[in-house]
């Protein structure tokens, strides 16, 4: 027997007790809805029309009125003028709510509640279209009078050379930075949990008696970040359908890559971490003890997070820094190279520092375990775990 | 053959088993040498040595903490042993071998949650057997300890003695041609006691190596030929129990005399009363002690209802041997 395929029994042992588990239905039950509810809700309430905005004219308002306003309004709104004989009339379809704005020709602009945004753009393009018609009147062309309205305002450049889309992706990749870590600590969990219930129950020592504890180790830690990986990819998969299906929101044009991406990255950070955590569990004997003992990764994995989730805004030095080293790459990097702030040589040193880790970090862990799961009683120290283990 | 070959041997201060000088294969054995075990200050192994042939059923005992445990999880790497080796047929025990050894722990245990089956074919597989032969063994184990109609149930919904029963199964299942058993008698009613007996007597019978620790010492010379009694982390004695019987200084003297009189004790040299109890008492005399002298002074002191003259069962060995 290969060692290949012990860890793959044990792996398949561990992935189908919890696949059979009422807790694991459960929570991928709950999961599903909550993914499929932030998928769908939102577009069952949404608009997709933005109400019309229906100007109340009095007087000789322009023709034009109503293009212009749509214009200056960015396009966003249809813009609708309906003419009313008074001021007082139109005052009371204001009133009524029928209209959203008055605007008396050559005079003012009516609003029904404090002054607005758009009130603003209504009265600054009535005021360019007066100029314009009493252009015309002082004898120039319509072309003159084009030319002499214009674009109607100045284009905008930011000292940001943040697009919409960059901004999307790096959003997209936050929102998968929360799936990552809400996974890891998830699955860290059951790991950390497995590993000392198989050390309360006993059984470790029978399967001891065949298989090699970093064999164990291994299959463990497989067979539940398979399980990890399939519920992840399958969320996402769900959630991206509904979402497109449904209409929600447009996908980023990077979507796939953001995926790969976070996908990757959990691969790496749930290796590190769930190694971490089944050697943290091989030191304890009893489940209230698992808290304490598992406390320093959960800091470290929350930090990342908090890490992550404070950079949403851009790439700042901390986020750099963080995105190279092993513990917190894995929350922190997706958002750097899905913002595109990355650069190759940055992406390479993190993940072969990465790869390094988990290597470095199974061999001791792989030791501390093997040293640990066969004394029970109290907390073993990780010295003496390591020593008692087989180099 | 190698069963005959052990009762025709030549009875040996070790239980070192010598090829015949014909050159008739030697049967594999189990090896435990010069094994050396400290847990900071407590010494668990002392050069503890005893080795175990195929087909042979052999009792390890000694108080607790004797270092019985120690010496069997060191068989599985279990333990890491400051110095000495623990070899299979001569050679170290590589992780492929160790797949044909069974392992029943002291401290019980198995998948709760998991099916009875399933539980029993996923052991056989770690000890590399094939998908179907592991099933199929399963299956004939569920069979074999009347629990065929419990395969599908979790382990979890078994009673206490049925989960006992799919743990020694869980120990068998792949057929080992070693089988190590720690306690494997504790915790079971008498019914359980006689099938375990008749199932490691079996397995011996079948050409396994089995080694089991056990308290029950009565129980343990009803089914071994040959004993290791370990103490303090050595071998304090080994053999066929038969031997280490003969083999005591001592010889167990109980006589029964209407009146209880007790004063011709003194007449027998070396004698040592251990009990009176009404008219019966109980005394050691040494082993070489001429019957007919003993005879004679036990004579005309009153009607003899009871005499006997014994060596000493297997617990009064192990008593003077780890003399506590």
């Amino acid at each position: 027997m290969t060692p290949a395929e012990t860890v793959r029994l044990v792996a398949m042992r561990d992935f189908t007790e919890r696949v059979q588990s009422r807790a694991f239905q459960i929570s991928t039950a709950f999961t599903l809805l909550l993914v499929l509810g932030a998928a769908i809700i939102p577009s069952l309430f949404r608009d997709d029309t933005a109400p019309p905005l229906e100007i109340g004219a009095v007087g000789e308002v322009s023709p034009l009125l109503a293009t212009q306003v749509a214009v200056a309004l960015d396009g966003d709104r249809s813009v609708e003028v309906v003419a009313f004989g008074s001021v007082t009339a139109a005052e009371a379809a204001l009133d009524d709510g029928e209209i959203g704005l008055v605007v008396v020709a050559g005079a003012e602009v009516i609003v029904g509640d404090g002054p607005s945004a758009t009130a603003s753009i209504v009265g600054a393009v009535a005021a360019a279209l007066d100029v314009a018609d009493r252009a015309a009147e002082l004898g120039l062309t319509a072309a003159d009078v084009a030319a002499l309205i214009g674009e109607g305002a100045y284009p905008i450049r930011s000292l940001e050379p943040e697009t919409d889309e960059q901004q999307a992706n790096r959003a997209f990749a936050f929102v998968g930075s929360i799936l990552l870590f809400i996974s890891i600590v998830t699955y860290g969990q059951w790991i950390l949990i497995g590993v000392i219930e198989e050390k309360t129950n006993r059984v470790v020592e029978v399967v001891l008696g065949a298989v090699r504890p970093h064999l164990l180790l291994a299959g463990k830690v497989a067979g539940i970040g398979l399980l990890g990986l399939g519920q992840l990819l399958g969320t996402a998969a769900i959630g991206l359908t509904a979402i497109t299906i449904a209409g929600t929101f447009t996908l980023p044009s990077a979507t796939v890559s953001v995926v790969g991406n976070v996908v990757f990255w959990f691969v790496l950070g749930y290796a590190f971490y769930a190694t971490a955590y089944a050697a943290a569990g091989a030191l304890v004997s009893r489940q209230e003890e698992a808290q304490n003992v598992a406390f320093p990764l959960t800091i470290v994995l929350t930090a990342a997070y908090f890490i992550a989730a404070a950079s949403i805004g851009g790439d700042n030095p901390v986020l750099r820094v963080t995105s190279l080293l092993p513990p917190f790459a894995p929350m922190t990097m997706p958002l750097r190279i899905a913002g595109g702030d990355a650069s190759t040589v940055e992406i390479g040193v993190s993940i072969l520092l990465m790869v390094g880790a988990v290597y470095v970090l199974i061999r001791i862990a792989g030791r501390v375990y093997s040293g640990g799961l066969l004394r029970t009683g109290g907390k073993v120290r990780i010295r003496d775990a390591w020593r008692s283990a087989e180099a | 053959m190698a069963r005959l070959l052990v009762h025709g041997a030549e009875p040996a201060r070790s239980l070192r088993w010598r090829c015949d000088a014909a050159g008739i294969a030697c049967a594999a054995v189990l090896e435990l040498s010069g094994l050396t075990k400290r847990y900071g200050d407590v010494v668990a192994l002392d050069r503890c040595s005893f080795e175990v042939r195929r087909g042979q059923l052999l009792g390890l005992l000694g108080p607790n903490g004797a270092g019985k445990t120690t010496a069997m999880r060191s068989v599985f790497s279990l333990v890491r042993p400051d110095a000495g080796s623990v070899t299979w047929d001569g050679a170290d025990i590589a992780p492929q071998t160790r797949l044909g050894f069974g392992y029943m722990p002291e401290q019980r245990g198995l998948y709760p949650r998991m099916r009875v089956h399933d539980q029993l074919r996923y052991f056989g597989r770690l000890h590399g057997m094939g998908a179907t032969d592991a099933a199929t063994a399963a299956d004939r184990w569920l069979e074999d300890l009347g629990l065929a109609d419990r395969r599908r149930d979790r382990l979890e919904e078994l009673s206490h003695g049925n989960q006992q029963r799919v743990q020694l199964a869980a120990a068998l299942v792949h057929d080992p041609e070693l089988l190590v058993l720690d306690e494997p008698f504790s915790g079971l009613d008498p019914i359980g006691v006689t099938a375990m007996a008749e199932i490691l007597a079996a397995r011996a019978a079948a050409g396994s190596a089995v080694v089991f620790s056990s308290h029950q010492l009565d129980l343990v010379e009803d089914l071994c030929e040959e004993v290791v009694v370990i103490d303090r982390g050595r071998v304090a004695l080994s053999g066929p129990v038969r031997e280490l019987r003969a083999r005591s200084p001592l010889r167990y003297l109980v006589v029964e005399i209407e009146g209880g009189d007790t004063g011709w004790v003194r007449g027998v040299p070396g004698a040592t009363l251990l009990e009176a109890r009404g008219d019966r008492i109980r005394l050691t005399v040494p082993r070489d002690t001429d019957l007919g002298a003993v005879v004679a002074a036990v004579d005309g002191t009153g009607r003899v209802r009871h005499f006997s003259f014994e060596p000493p069962n297997l617990s009064e060995v192990f008593l003077e041997a780890v003399d506590r």
